[in-house]
């Protein structure tokens, strides 16, 4: 009697422990082709606005390029090599470092107005 | 714009070294000279591509799927919907459940988030989308004013920094017990119901709702950080700690239900530092100061995780309050206690702060460069 009182015992503590986290038991108990509708859990990125390129150079030489460093840690030494190279390499076209106030997000305006009036291009390292 | 991909990193390499890898230097996908592809994005005529303007709508799916359980578990697992590990599915059953547990509309927006530290996009999420990825960590309802408020914040609890940063939050106020939070033995470990569930739905709610957490994208790690599987959630030991809850010294009242969310390197043993933590005789606040000292003051300064009897043994030195001990730890009086926004970048040096939580086993406790963000009450969520 002992053992059967023991076994309804344990049945029930089973029982109530099963029960005790309907979302697991539900979804681990279903029948393979029990078909659930679930929501979609993702949230909402901002629409992509398009922006036309700057119109290209037909060719570079004879332009003045901008090479602009934003003030990440190395960019400074990275755009200093890139305008000694670059003018080496390709010696008809003037390269032209700057450096960026505002760092990596301000936007420096009297850098931009003087980009506007005298480059034809620029190249800004981004990232790190 | 065209962009030039180049070797990197950049930053703690010579003006030698940049000119022969990168000025001098190949591309390292496509094996061709850096100086002759710059050219051609500079001078190759443009595609009629690239003069579009106007809004491209992005297609997140349909709002809802239909499947077995095995195949919508493999569905959000090829779709990037988890931590890569099997989710709790979240029905509307479940989902509507979760909501009972707050007054807000399930359609208002809960917050804003990006991948961290301003990059990438900033997406929108509802008090509906936390409530679907509350579902999917296997939370409960009474837990979702935490997670509501976790996700009011906008901080994401997986960062983008190549760095690897870690994230975490404590919690202070009768919702502890409320909740079942442990803060007893194991507490910064993952084996509380509560604690745990609470940090991976912030996890999944960070990569859900703000895009976080994509390796090459949004998740950029250098080598990653193991803090990162699960949002480190805290609750404080208020009743054994001899000094004032976080959340009061941050400003708000004494029981009152606030979480504080940290960013910052993460947290390993004070054993880690040079340290020595088993002498017969200790002296736990030189320990603290000297490991404040090896701490970069000025990005996340430092944050302390003290067991019970390793906040006591400092009361009892007579740094019986915080401001005390901050003073002896700095050399400075205590930190400004904002509710709102604070820390993180640029706070410049002196950034320390204690959390009290744990066991009283033994003489153990954490240590980490991490710093509070800001502090949010919870009961407004609910």
């Amino acid at each position: 009697m002992k053992r059967y009182v023991f076994a309804a015992a344990m049945t029930a503590i089973c029982l109530g422990l099963f029960c005790g986290f309907p979302p697991w038991n539900d979804q681990a108990q279903a029948a393979s082709a029990e078909k659930f509708t679930v929501l979609n859990p993702m949230g909402t990125p901002p629409p992509i606005e398009l922006k036309p390129m700057a119109p290209r150079l037909d060719a570079i030489e004879g332009k003045t390029i901008y090479i602009v460093n934003d003030g990440y840690p190395g960019s400074n030494i990275l755009c200093a090599e890139m305008q000694k190279g670059f003018s080496e390499q390709f010696p008809d076209t003037t390269f032209v470092y700057k450096d960026k106030r505002g760092g990596m997000g301000g936007r420096d305006q009297a850098l931009w107005d003087e980009m506007a009036e005298k480059a034809d291009a620029m190249i800004i390292p981004l990232g790190h | 714009m065209r962009v030039q991909y180049i070797q990197g990193p950049v930053w703690a390499k010579t003006g030698e070294q940049l000119r022969k890898s990168v000025v001098y230097g190949k591309n390292p996908l496509t094996g061709k000279a850096v100086a002759e592809e710059i050219v051609d994005k500079l001078t190759r005529p443009l595609a009629p591509e690239d003069t579009k303007t106007g809004q491209i709508e992005r297609d997140m799916g349909p709002p809802a799927y239909t499947g077995t359980a095995a195949e919508l578990q493999q569905l959000f697992l090829e779709k990037r919907y988890t931590d890569f590990m099997p989710v709790i599915l979240p029905t509307k059953e479940l989902v509507d459940e979760m909501l009972k547990a707050t007054s807000h509309d399930p359609d208002e927006q809960l917050g804003r988030m990006n991948p961290g530290s301003g990059a990438g996009e900033t997406w929108t999420y509802t008090v509906k989308t936390a409530a679907i990825n509350a579902v999917m960590a296997g939370a409960k309802p009474e837990y979702f004013p935490v997670i509501l408020a976790l996700g009011s914040s906008g901080q994401t609890a997986v960062n983008v920094s190549d760095n690897g940063f870690a994230a975490g939050a404590v919690i202070n106020g009768d919702i502890r017990d409320e909740i079942g939070l442990n803060y007893e033995e194991g507490a910064v470990g993952p084996y509380a119901h509560a604690n745990t569930a609470i940090g991976r739905a912030w996890n999944l709610l960070s990569i859900n709702g703000g895009n976080c957490g994509k390796v090459g994208t949004t998740y950029m790690g250098t080598v990653g950080n193991a803090q990162n599987a699960l949002a480190l959630i805290m609750a404080e030991n208020e009743e054994k700690s001899p000094f004032q809850p976080l959340s009061v010294r941050r400003g708000f009242r004494k029981g009152e239900n606030v979480v504080t969310l940290f960013t910052g390197w993460g947290l390993l043993s004070a054993k880690n530092w040079k340290a020595n933590v088993w002498q017969t005789v200790m002296d736990y606040p030189k320990i603290a100061k000297d490991i404040y000292e090896q701490q970069s003051p000025d990005l996340f300064g430092t944050l302390l995780v003290l067991s019970p009897p390793i906040a006591n043994f400092i009361a009892d030195d007579g740094y019986d309050t915080m401001d005390k001990f901050t003073e002896y730890v700095t050399g400075a009086s205590a930190q400004p206690k904002p509710k709102g926004k604070a820390g993180g970048f640029g706070m410049g040096g002196g950034n320390f702060h204690v959390v009290v939580t744990g066991g009283s086993n033994n003489n153990y406790w954490m240590a980490g460069g991490m710093v509070p963000t800001r502090s949010i009450n919870i009961d407004e969520w609910r």
